[in-house]
């Protein structure tokens, strides 16, 4: 065996390999494109076959069979390059004029040669071999383009299929080179052993190629999408996730849409976010999420008008003709499911369907990991609040135990001092003491009854006509001092319909800490106004301030600022927390800016007349009291505006802005 | 009354520790008071007292530095923990006290505790 029947055996070999991998996925998977793909090599193999049955002489050389055998090869050849422009079509929009001027030819060609018995003209011959070798050239740059457009294996696939395209569009134009230059026989058959051998193994490259091939060729694009996965699960939230999981599906699939929808056991509903809007999708067979979902293995659709014609005209709706999708799972906790959409049907779908299954296998890793840092996080959240309540706790019995120390051991000497001594003289020290002890019980009990109110929205009792200016004017007289002067800047009427007990308790709370926390000589500023609907109060310190790390947590239970020193300012951290519940349940907001060293501004706005409803015992007031209209003003000691800290609202929300100036 | 040191109250509660003195300066007790750890160990400077009756909790110095100073110089006092913590014991272990009183306490208790260790 020569050199040159070596190689043609090997493309004989190529060839029928193709056809009998190509035929067999054509029948396993009857897609328009694995069948159009098993027609061109099931042609090719005629071919072959034919030619080397001739060769082996098993066929009659003799009467009508070698007529027959000339036409059923030339039809086939001519076959070819209409075969693969119909290839062609299936992922991309051949004009309707070439793909019926070519069927038109086709069907020309096979009555000319049945009319001639396969015996054409050479100037026929010849043309129709460059006309076939242009169709092929057609082909060749639609597949090199459409590999540009694609990723992973498909694009790979793809240029070893324009590849194959060339060589046989060369093989073409070197039978019409054989006809026209005859004397460089041996020259043309070298070139087209060549051109035959490397066009099969472009094919089969392309459209057969071995398991080890496409995973080398896969390898690339999942190790971009893993090496960018890694972080995903740190993202601020799973919707973040969610949308960069569909970006790297889109990228690496090469799809133009990909959606994820995540399983609700609840609803036992299949919710997608990023297409479009919301959509909560009741699992059936009637969608291929759900058939993926249902079956727990990918599932595909070339065409979803013809399969799931229910489905179609929301797919549709995004231009997606083709979809692929595949169930995240882990373990056995189903997820949720991965889905990509395309205009058309895309040409490799098992290829694709592979690597969207291997994106939603990788989904569901970064899913459970996601799942495992909330719930830390959870678990973080609950131990911190254990802690707080320790914390709190073991505050709050110290507070308790002090003045409960000083009553009982003051009770029981004043108790063993009159036993022995019948006739001594009162103790008017030891009385003070014990008065002044009870005192501070009392007001650390009732902190403690408010607080647990406050949790429980059962703040506000009776309501009526109150009128603020006069209260913080009454609040601002009783805590004033030599040392602690406390002014009212006040419009001239501001009232609302309130629980004067509780909003007495609000200011006076606010003007104590703002006298607790100032230095000697620090003065203290009230001031109320309406707006509006609304009545705003202000407590405006020249104190040691807010560190503003601790703004965010100020008004939370048993939050005390960082820098109060506990044994200075005693307390148990409940205040500001009941001055929240105040404000809340009057419909009001509460919030605060800072600047340590400098001062604090608290601020409540109220609304004018509260939803009070005392069915509940909560207000319903706040609901369109918006953000927007809640700012605090700072003020410097000269009245002027200073530029707005970003403020803390009671809720944790923050908000930068300026009031108007009311006009003080 | 035979010559014996003061008694010395640490506490950073100004009440409690004038209401400890009281009670002991009736029952005829000579006492000192001081406001944390720190002013306690002057107060040792100065006049070395027979007994300590310290809280735990305090600014400045608190309990456990106190005593670990006072070990430190070689100064030997009985000490009694005074506290509102739970953990009253536990801690007198750790300071090597020779007794605590969990607050709030009875007089009777503080009287028979501080008795027991000067010798009334």
């Amino acid at each position: 065996m020569d050199v040159e029947q070596f190689s043609q055996y090997v493309s004989w070999f190529t060839y029928i390999l193709i056809f009998a991998r190509t035929a067999v996925r054509a029948v396993r998977r009857p897609l328009r494109a694995n069948v159009d793909i098993a027609l061109l090599f099931s042609s090719t193999t005629i071919i072959i076959a034919l030619s080397v049955a001739g060769r082996l002489h098993l066929l009659p050389t003799e009467g009508w069979w070698p007529t027959v055998s000339l036409i059923i090869t030339l039809t086939l050849l001519f076959a070819l390059p209409y075969l693969l422009l119909r290839l062609v079509d299936d992922f991309s929009n051949v004009p309707t004029w070439l793909m019926r001027g070519a069927e038109v030819i086709f069907g020309l060609t096979f009555i000319v040669l049945v009319v001639l018995s396969g015996r054409l003209p050479v100037w026929l011959l010849s043309s129709l071999l460059l006309y076939s070798a242009g169709l092929l050239v057609y082909s060749t740059v639609a597949f090199w383009r459409e590999s540009r457009k694609s990723t992973g294996v498909t694009r790979r696939r793809l240029v070893a299929v324009a590849w194959g395209s060339i060589f046989l569009c060369t093989l073409f134009t070197l039978f019409v080179l054989t006809a026209a230059l005859p004397q460089f026989a041996l020259l043309w058959r070298y070139l087209t052993d060549g051109a035959t051998l490397a066009s099969g193994i472009g094919f089969f490259l392309g459209f057969a190629p071995p398991v080890f091939l496409r995973r080398a060729w896969q390898e690339p694009e999942l190790r971009a999408f893993l090496g960018r996965a890694a972080s995903l699960p740190r993202l601020p939230d799973t919707a973040s996730i969610l949308l960069e999981l569909e970006k790297g599906t889109r990228s690496s699939v090469g799809a133009p849409h990909a959606s994820i929808g995540l399983w609700d056991p609840e609803k036992q509903t299949l919710n997608f976010g990023s297409v479009g809007t919301l959509m909560e999708m009741k699992v059936s067979e009637d969608s291929i999420a759900g058939r993926a979902f249902l079956t727990q293995r990918p599932a595909f659709t070339d065409n979803i008008e013809k399969d799931i014609p229910s489905a179609a005209p929301l797919a549709l709706k995004y231009g997606a003709r083709a979809l692929l999708a595949a169930p995240i799972t882990a373990g056995d906790r189903r997820l949720g499911v991965l889905v990509a959409y395309a205009p058309r049907a895309p040409i490799f779908a098992d290829e694709d369907l592979e690597l969207v299954k291997l994106l939603a296998d990788q989904a569901a890793v970064i899913l459970e990991s996601r799942a495992l840092i909330d719930e830390a996080a959870r678990v973080q959240a609950r131990e911190e609040v254990a802690r707080l309540k320790e914390d709190f706790l073991s505050a709050a019995a110290h507070d308790l135990k002090t003045p409960l120390t000083v009553l009982v051991a003051q009770a029981q000497f004043l108790e063993r001092r009159a036993t022995r001594n019948p006739e001594a003289p009162a103790d008017p020290k030891g009385i003070q003491r014990i008065v002044q002890e009870t005192q501070r019980l009392r007001d650390l009990v009732l902190e403690l009854l408010d607080a647990s109110r406050a949790e429980q929205g059962m703040l506000v009792g009776h309501v009526e006509e109150v009128d603020l200016v006069a209260l913080a004017q009454e609040v601002c007289a009783r805590h004033a001092t030599g040392r602690h002067p406390c002014a009212v800047e006040a419009d001239e009427h501001v009232t609302g319909r309130y629980d004067e007990v509780r909003i007495t308790q609000l200011l006076e709370n606010l003007v104590e800490n703002a006298i607790k926390y100032s230095p000697e000589g620090g003065s203290v500023l009230v001031r109320v106004w309406r707006e509006g609907e609304r009545n705003y109060l202000s407590v405006t310190d020249e104190g040691i301030g807010i560190p503003s790390a601790d703004i965010p947590r100020l008004f939370e239970r048993f939050h005390r600022g960082t820098n109060v020193n506990d044994r200075k300012f005693s307390g148990m951290g409940l205040g500001l927390f009941i001055c929240r519940g105040i404000a809340e349940q009057h419909g009001g907001r509460i919030a605060a800016t800072s600047e340590p060293g400098k001062g604090s501004t608290f601020q409540v706005v109220l609304p004018v007349e509260p939803a009070v409803g005392k069915e509940d015992g909560r207000t319903r007031g706040m609901d369109n009291l918006t953000r927007e209209q809640f700012t605090v003003q700072t003020t410097t000691s000269g009245g002027g505006v200073v530029p707005q800290t970003p403020l803390v609202m009671s809720d944790g929300g923050t908000h930068a802005g300026t009031r108007p100036n009311p006009g003080h | 009354m035979p010559e014996r040191g003061p008694i010395l109250v640490i506490d950073d509660e100004p009440e409690i520790l004038s209401t400890v003195a009281t009670i002991l300066e009736f029952e005829g007790y000579e006492v000192e008071q001081a406001a944390n750890g720190a002013e306690g160990l002057d107060c040792i400077e100065r006049n070395r007292p027979s007994l300590v009756l310290l809280d735990m909790r305090m600014p400045v110095l608190n309990g456990w530095d106190f005593a670990r100073i006072l070990k430190e110089k070689g100064v030997h006092l009985p000490i009694i923990v005074m506290t509102a913590a739970q953990d009253a014991r536990q801690w007198a272990r750790e300071v090597g006290a020779s007794g605590y009183i969990a607050k709030p306490f009875d007089v009777d208790d503080l009287l028979t505790t501080v008795g027991e260790l000067v010798g009334a």
